[in-house]
């Protein structure tokens, strides 16, 4: 073990490779910033530039450009409510609160201290713990993953903000949208009336551009005339309450990032959902969340950044992409004529080794740079809205033209543009809708896998034992806040009919 | 109005110039024998980044401008299992500077869905070569051949992991069950990736995956080999004991292609052009790392030779999945 790290680190620290980790990290950032731009694109484009380097320094380059994204795509999510990737659609809620009662600094300064929190404790598993977490991460087949799906559509009580039934109304309105394409493990096409360009679904990422940004935009504008945050430089840092705050919900985050992150199902994106589900149940602060609390930027910025940690676990150690980033790598491994596999760890020591002792070096320069860089960035909102919103408006139209490359995407943006618009004006949550979008397909997916494999029957998730607790799990999660909120329902109003009792005597 | 008109102009004007140095720019290219883009060339990749179609597109884009000089962007335009990526190529009809990295799909999506083109629709440049697949297990399965594996499926239900409904893997396993009269519970899955997770969870018996897929976990035992669905035994090293479906009394073997087209209605010597590009391409180093790295056979066909291939396994295709 300590050999392999001596190893790595031999690998890593040559000049050469730093300036390439230094690079990548760089890189990263950039891409994740532009929304649209994600890690997975960002990674397919880049890789040809790397061809003429030697396979352990373009690796290192790749994933530093993959973990560099996370630290990036939070920022623009943060400081102009517009999510650079799918990963930090969570963060426009608390992220942007903070940033809009002029604690923008320290809500980048949170996200880059949890991010860097969860990236070295989740590599640090990892390291010590691949081949045995990824043998065991195989136990999860379709009915454990519809019930952790499920769980996830759990966490929608917790975006339903005040009123749950606009809450569950939205996130069924997410699921129908997601419904739009080809159906799941058949040829059929549903809602695409005949358009070629529906037939891989409405494009998230661009729905997601669409509603945050575009909406926000537009919702600004009606509203008029309000000044621009003028937070003085004093004001931008962190203070110590936050961090104190942030500190639990980073841990808690990590934890559920890197659970979530291992399983070959799930993803970045679940795990920030889940992540902030969790705090709105056990923060000591879970009133405040929602209005801008530190906890909400903690944990969902840690839980995406362990999960893209944790993704690699399945990538190196079975040879199995955890994640769409990893995939990309996974067919980088190939042109490079290394063949991913169990057999890597023993294969190509110094390129395993060297490559994860990167990610110290990449995920140190990361909060080397994004740190002192969060006062910087948060100046941005000093930028007067008449030039902010063109701007932010021309890079969401930019992002969505980067995704597919054609005119229909901006369309999608468009029109995602006025429903946020509407959303926001009449007061539906935009994150329940968001997370029926996302886990529609997966939901679909795992719910036509678990029939076929239980041969039509959904039986099969109370038959094994792992299968058996995640779908109890998910049950209770499902029914609980209802239950809760009925008994809380009875109570006051016995309490009401007391108090009536009380006064006519 | 007056600027509305003079606006007209300015664009007509430009329109003409245009097309008058696109004239010229034929004229001198013809002049010493034939065609050559004038530009930039795209190459539509239909799948998205990283999977085995980017890799092929990537690799053909990078040999072929070696041997043109011209620069060659790739462009995934990914959707509908394809389908969003050819109908985008469809509408760029006549234009020789666009290639697209084609494979199966080409002829799986008219096979089943109502899309617009058939492979007729494309000037069929090069073919690659082909990529068979293997039928695999979990190292501990009792199953040891093919014929097992069908044999437990005439008696039992057997489930095998797919990856949609016009993958290569459906077809294989489609052609296996009419060769044999055993019947295979399918469940569905996305990418290769998931095949092969669900396969060494013990969630399927079997799946059916392209050898460069799966060579890591072969070689360290975590996946057996039970034959491959190919005619002829494969020459690598580490794929050569592996008996073919026939050998064990199946008579199967389906292979995906991969290939190189240009949009249709193209001049002839526009296509000319391509054909002998891309066999610079197949004498290159480039091209035979390309086949080794992806374990693939190197059944290389040119234009009409090409188009002649595709007649024939559009219409095995079809018998084994068509609607």
């Amino acid at each position: 073990m300590i050999d392999n790290l001596m190893l790595g680190l031999e690998t890593a620290v040559s000049p050469e490779n730093l300036l390439w980790c230094f690079v990548g990290v760089l890189l990263g950032t950039v891409i994740g910033l532009l929304p649209g731009l994600g890690s997975t694109t960002g990674v397919a484009i880049l890789l040809p530039v790397t061809l003429t380097f030697d396979p352990v320094t373009a690796l290192i380059m790749l994933a530093g450009i993959y973990y560099g994204s996370q630290y990036g795509s939070s920022i623009s999510s943060i400081l102009i409510s517009t999510p650079g990737d799918s990963s930090s659609v969570v963060l426009t809620i608390d992220g942007y609160q903070m940033a809009r009662k002029g604690r923008a600094g320290a809500a980048l300064a949170i996200s880059a201290l949890a991010s860097f929190f969860a990236a070295i404790v989740s590599l640090i598993g990892l390291i010590a713990l691949a081949q045995p977490i990824a043998r065991f991460a195989l136990n999860f087949g379709p009915a454990e993953n519809l019930a952790i799906i499920l769980l996830g559509m759990a966490t929608i009580v917790s975006f339903a903000g005040e009123n749950i039934l606009r809450g569950i109304t939205m996130a069924a309105a997410g699921l129908l949208v997601s419904m739009v394409g080809v159906a799941s493990g058949f040829s059929t096409a549903r809602f695409t009336f005949g358009s070629v360009n529906l037939l891989s679904g409405l494009d998230f990422v661009a729905v997601m551009i669409g509603i945050f940004a575009v909406g926000e935009v537009l919702h600004q504008i009606r509203r008029g005339g309000e000044k621009p945050i003028r937070a003085g430089f004093r004001d931008l840092l962190v203070t110590k309450e936050e961090l104190r705050r942030a500190f639990p919900s980073t841990v808690r985050g990590t934890g559920l990032g890197f659970t979530v992150g291992v399983l070959p199902g799930a993803g970045a994106t679940l795990a920030t959902f889940l992540a902030y589900g969790v705090e709105k149940q056990v923060s000591r602060f879970r009133q405040f969340i929602g209005k801008g609390a530190p906890e909400a930027v903690a944990a969902p910025e840690a839980a995406n950044n362990a999960a893209a940690n944790a993704s690699f676990i399945p990538t190196l150690a079975l040879g199995i992409p955890g994640s769409g980033t990893t995939a990309v790598l996974l067919g980088a491994f190939i042109i490079f004529g290394l063949q991913p596999g169990p057999l890597l760890f023993q294969q190509e020591p110094d390129l395993v080794w060297g490559l994860l002792v990167s990610f110290f070096f990449g995920n140190l320069i990361l909060l080397v740079l994004n740190l002192p860089m969060a006062p910087v960035f948060a100046q941005i909102l000093r930028i007067p809205y008449v030039y902010l919103y063109p701007i932010v408006l021309m890079m969401s139209f930019i992002g969505a033209f980067a995704l597919g490359n054609n005119m229909f995407t901006l369309w999608i943006v468009f029109f995602s543009g006025l429903l946020g618009y509407f959303m926001k004006r009449f007061d539906f949550p935009a994150a329940p809708f968001v997370l029926g979008l996302v886990l529609g397909p997966l939901l679909e997916k795992y719910l036509v896998q678990t029939s076929a494999l239980g041969n039509g029957s959904l039986l099969i998730m109370f038959q094994q034992p792992l299968s058996l607790i995640l779908t109890l799990a998910a049950l209770v999660a499902l029914a609980y806040p209802l239950i809760a909120a009925v008994i809380r329902n009875l109570r006051t109003r016995r309490a009401d009919a007391k108090q009536r009792e009380t006064v006519t005597h | 109005m007056h600027s509305k008109k003079l606006l007209t102009t300015v664009a007509v004007a430009g329109a003409l110039s245009l097309a008058l140095s696109a004239c010229g720019q034929g004229s001198s290219g013809s002049s010493d024998g034939g065609y050559e883009p004038p530009g930039n060339v795209t190459m539509i990749v239909p799948f998205a980044a990283g999977g085995g179609s980017d890799i092929a597109g990537r690799a053909t884009a990078s040999g072929l401008e070696e041997a043109t000089g011209k620069s060659i962007t790739v462009q995934n335009i990914d959707g509908g299992s394809g389908a969003v990526g050819y109908s985008e190529f469809l509408g760029r009809s006549g234009d020789p500077s666009y290639l697209l990295a084609t494979e199966t799909a080409m002829l799986a999506l008219p096979a089943t869905q109502d899309v617009e083109f058939t492979y007729e629709s494309f000037t069929p440049i090069m073919k690659l070569g082909d990529d068979y697949t293997l039928i695999v297990t979990k190292a501990d399965s009792p199953l040891n051949t093919c014929s097992d594996l069908t044999d437990k499926a005439q008696n039992e239900r057997t489930v095998v992991a797919i990856s949609g409904a016009t993958g290569l893997d459906n077809i294989t396993f489609t052609l296996m069950e009419k060769a044999t009269g055993a019947t295979f519970d399918r469940v569905p899955f996305e990418s290769g990736a998931e095949v092969i997770t669900a396969v060494l969870g013990g969630q399927v018996e079997a799946i059916s995956v392209n050898p460069g897929e799966v060579a890591g976990q072969l070689e360290s035992g975590d996946l057996k080999p039970l034959c491959a669905a190919s005619d002829e035994r494969y020459e690598y090293d580490a794929l050569k004991d592996i008996p073919t479906a026939k050998e064990q009394g199946i008579d199967v073997a389906f292979a995906q292609f991969r290939g190189v087209i240009a949009p249709g209605n193209i001049p002839d010597e526009a296509k000319q052009y391509w054909i002998d590009q891309s066999k610079k391409f197949a004498e290159s180093d480039a091209y035979k790392k390309y086949i080794e790295d992806n374990m693939m056979q190197p059944n290389v066909a040119y234009g009409d030779d090409f188009s002649a291939y595709l007649a024939e396994n559009d219409k095995e295709l079809r018998q084994a999945i068509g609607k």
